[in-house]
């Protein structure tokens, strides 16, 4: 865990509100797909608490994808290269490393985060990745150049201005049906995790799910972003998660 | 450091008077990466009760403005699980402990602290009787002055380590709770818990903390925590503990001036995690460069008339 005192270097605004923020510390900045970090701007005591973003980017740079969406949100879009940012990470646990079988992203509104980065991760030896991205409306769907060269993106909205119409659970059950061993990687609403889940347990295959939860300390030590798990117990999603078993939360034993 | 600003609560010497709250700061191990741990003054740690408590329902957190509400509901790791896994390595580390202890009776409080007496690497307890989120216990004693000082009794019966009782804001009659916890033995009284807030989400029509009601920290309190240690610091002649929305050095004054030996940083941890180790050092220099004692500080606000 580190506390980096960094400069915001780039602010890429996207359509929607959304931005890609890159920043650097005196050191390289650390993290797995599905970690993050907890960010706030040097802006005095309001809003106070940071807010938890999974990682894009690491390296001499790393990256956030925000959207703004509130008070700490809309600060952080609004800054400008050279402005202070304070970030600690990595937090939690992230995906487990894609093995041979075919990676399978699925992806629902700013959930395109975590996955970005864990397909910009997989190497030559896994398949080439499906993307599945869904969002409301075809302007909620960022960076998909960036995506197509990454992985198989198939696009999905509520509306029908992008890509297909309906939800990312009917190219996933298509998907899933074509007999090609997969694993799944998902982030989004928790009605799309569930529904998500649920797929890929009846298809028995892997999956991890991504969560978001409101959260002070990041770090497992406020006790604050308690989920429930399949066995009614809590777990938390800064130190146990953010990234959990499908099974963990949905599937009991099995 | 050094002892420039070595700070006296009864018996019990501090190295300095800059501590982290309970329910802010984990059991303190979390945070070895980003710092070493024995510089701050002590932590408190989690409310610790005798066995393992799950919590409220989510969700448990939100942010309010300069603020934020909570109800974990005390969710802790019990006696056992502390004093075998947490207790050992903090006290390798060398890191001065003070256990927030919470029990749903008296009795309760009491087998702590007799439990705690024993217990090698402790270095003070802090009874709480102020949390707003559980349903029995809490709260309730720090509301009746005779309830609190019956808990405070039984605790001083049972352990010889200093006994600290954190107060809730909520009494209707803060300055009887504080003067009736004096006189059944407490060495120092830590103020204030947090406040019961409530906020509502307008597109869901629900509340934003699953219990309705949480614990309102941060500066957003900050006015009213100072008011409090001020006004009790007239009426006890035991040493205070300020808290309250503490987040910097000066913030840190603030309550040394009105009545507080000691402080400890809460919200602000969450906000930077090292908020405690740089007051340290901040004061460090002020006491350097004005050549006092932290404690020449407490209480000396200076009032031109009296406000009575």
């Amino acid at each position: 865990m580190n506390y980096w005192t960094c400069t915001i270097t780039e602010i890429e605004h996207l359509q929607s509100g959304y931005a890609l923020l890159r920043f650097s510390a005196d050191e390289a900045i650390t993290g797995e797909p599905g970690q993050f970090v907890m960010v706030r701007g040097d802006w005095g005591d309001h809003p106070i608490l940071p807010r938890a973003f999974s990682l894009v980017e690491t390296g001499p740079h790393g990256a956030i994808l925000v959207r703004a969406v509130g008070t700490g949100t809309e600060k952080l879009v609004q800054m400008k290269p050279g402005d202070k940012l304070f970030v600690m990470g990595p937090c939690g646990r992230g995906y487990k490393q894609p093995t041979s079988r075919r990676p399978v992203l699925v992806a629902g509104g700013v959930g395109v985060a975590p996955l970005l980065f864990l397909a910009d991760r997989i190497d030559e030896k896994t398949p080439r990745p499906v993307f599945v991205y869904g969002a409301q409306t075809s302007a909620d769907l960022v960076l998909t150049d960036r995506l197509q060269s990454l992985a198989s993106l198939e696009l999905i909205t509520e509306d029908g201005s992008c890509g297909e119409t309906g939800l990312v659970t009917a190219p996933l059950a298509r998907l899933l049906n074509d007999g090609v061993p997969s694993e799944i990687y998902a982030c989004g609403p928790t009605g799309m995790l569930s529904a998500v889940a649920q797929i890929a347990m009846r298809a028995g295959t892997d999956c991890e799910i991504a969560f978001e939860s409101p959260m002070a300390c990041g770090m497992g030590t406020c006790k604050g972003c308690a989920i429930h798990d399949a066995d009614g117990q809590y777990r938390y999603v800064c130190s146990d998660g953010p990234v959990f078993d499908a099974r963990q939360i949905y599937g009991g034993t099995n | 450091m050094n002892d420039v600003l070595t700070t006296s609560i009864g018996e019990w010497q501090l190295a300095n008077p800059v501590m982290v709250a309970s329910g802010t700061f984990g059991y303190g191990l979390e945070y070895t990466d980003l710092m070493d741990i024995s510089r701050l003054g002590a932590i408190s740690v989690k409310g610790i009760s005798l066995n393992p408590r799950l919590g409220n329902p989510p969700p448990r957190v939100c942010e309010t403005p300069c603020g934020m509400l909570n109800a974990i509901g005390l969710a802790n790791v019990g006696y056992d699980v502390f004093v075998n896994e947490k207790l050992p390595e903090l006290r390798e580390r060398g890191a001065v402990v003070i256990v927030n202890t919470y029990g749903t009776s008296t009795e309760e409080f009491a087998e702590l602290a007799r439990r705690f007496d024993q217990a090698d690497g402790v270095a003070a307890l802090e009874v709480n009787i102020s949390c707003p989120n559980v349903k029995s216990g809490g709260m309730h004693f720090g509301a009746d002055p005779a309830a609190a000082a019956a808990v405070t009794a039984a605790v001083r019966q049972a352990t010889s380590l200093p006994v600290i009782v954190k107060l809730s804001p909520e009494a209707p009659d803060l300055r009887a709770v504080a003067q009736a916890v004096q006189g059944a033995g407490a060495d120092a009284l830590s103020l204030i818990n947090t406040i019961r807030g409530m906020s509502i989400n307008v597109r869901t029509r629900t509340p934003r903390i699953g219990p309705v009601f949480g614990g309102l920290s941060g500066p957003a309190i900050r006015p009213i925590a100072l008011r409090m240690v001020y006004e009790i610091y007239q009426v006890v002649d035991i040493p205070l503990i300020g808290i309250g929305g503490i987040t910097c050095f000066r913030d840190a004054l603030e309550f040394f001036l009105a009545g507080a030996t000691a402080i400890q940083v809460g919200t602000a941890n969450f906000k930077n995690p090292l908020t405690a180790i740089e007051i340290i050092d901040q004061l460090h220099e002020y006491c350097i460069a004005n050549q006092i004692n932290p404690s020449a500080l407490t209480g000396q606000i200076q009032i031109s008339s009296p406000n009575e």
